[in-house]
């Protein structure tokens, strides 16, 4: 007689829970520091305090696309087709987070400069073509079928797409203008004490919401491929 | 006194943020609902097989 099947319990706060609940309790607390705490930008006003979402969204985009990539590159490394999801969630996650950029950048320039879009601005123009570039990426996945193919097509434009980024943070710093406002320098974080904090915690609670998404949307999409399988061995038995 | 033009923006813009991620959670429980019928489907199926061997 064989022994009953013990299928092991899962930890009832589980890693998505705990990361989730962590971006609630740091967003709560990055609000709270942006609209009651931090003191108004002796140049720009009130209206500076978009910098605080609207940086954070930024480099977010920035860190999904690049985790994207090294997934992608790990994908093709190894031929590991699990990978595959992982390199695809970020680029997902990195095209919201990079519309998002361009809303509120698109905002914060309308109040500052009276125009939504400045198209002498190199970093705008530079950040815009790594945008439509991911947004490409989606273009090429879903024309071709699911399978190895597609996954190594994807992970192939994804890593392509990465290079553009260092391009992009150079124009920041080699463009010199007058119009977009340059804070992170060679000698550091160009603000008073108090806004780097408010920074430093407006960041850290949009890259763990981040981070929270994207374990529950890679959670979503295994679990549609198991059930997509199960449905498949299923009707092949009935 | 705080330029009524700047709160209406910065409002938006952290206003856009939160519906952004109120439409993300509504997508993922629309999701959640295809997932929860595929699941009854394969429940159903797997009953209607217990039937027939019985």
């Amino acid at each position: 007689m064989s022994a009953p099947t013990v299928t092991p319990e899962r930890p009832r706060i589980d890693t998505p829970t705990a990361v989730t609940a962590l971006a609630c309790v740091l967003m709560a607390v990055a609000l709270w520091l942006v609209f009651f705490w931090v003191p108004n930008d002796a140049i720009d006003g009130f209206r500076q305090r978009i910098f605080y979402l609207h940086v954070p969204i930024a480099m977010t985009t920035y860190l999904l696309f690049v985790w994207g990539a090294i997934n992608a590159a790990r994908l093709l490394w190894t031929g590991d087709l699990s990978l595959d999801l992982k390199s695809y969630v970020p680029m997902h996650l990195g095209t919201v987070f990079g519309t998002l950029t361009l809303i509120t950048g698109s905002i914060w320039a309308h109040t500052s400069w009276g125009v939504w879009w400045y198209w002498g601005s190199e970093e705008l123009n530079s950040f815009l073509i790594i945008f439509l570039f991911y947004c490409a990426y989606f273009m090429l996945r879903f024309s071709i079928e699911p399978g190895e193919r597609r996954a190594r097509y994807s992970a192939v434009y994804a890593l392509l797409g990465v290079g553009l980024i260092p391009v992009s943070v150079a124009a920041v710093h080699l463009a010199q203008n007058e119009f977009h406002p340059i804070v992170f320098t060679d000698r550091g974080a160009q603000m008073a004490n108090g806004m780097l904090f408010t920074f430093l915690v407006a960041f850290a609670a949009v890259f763990t919401l981040a981070v929270s998404m994207y374990l529950v949307e890679l959670r979503g999409k295994r679990l549609d491929e198991r059930l997509a399988d199960l449905r498949r061995r299923a009707a092949g038995r009935a | 006194m705080i330029p009524a033009t700047e709160v209406r923006h910065v409002a938006a813009a952290y206003g856009l943020v939160w519906v952004a991620i109120l439409a993300y959670v509504i997508i993922l429980n629309a999701k959640l609902g295809r997932l929860e019928r595929q699941v009854d489907e394969l429940a159903g199926m797997l009953e209607q097989r217990m039937a027939g061997d019985e």
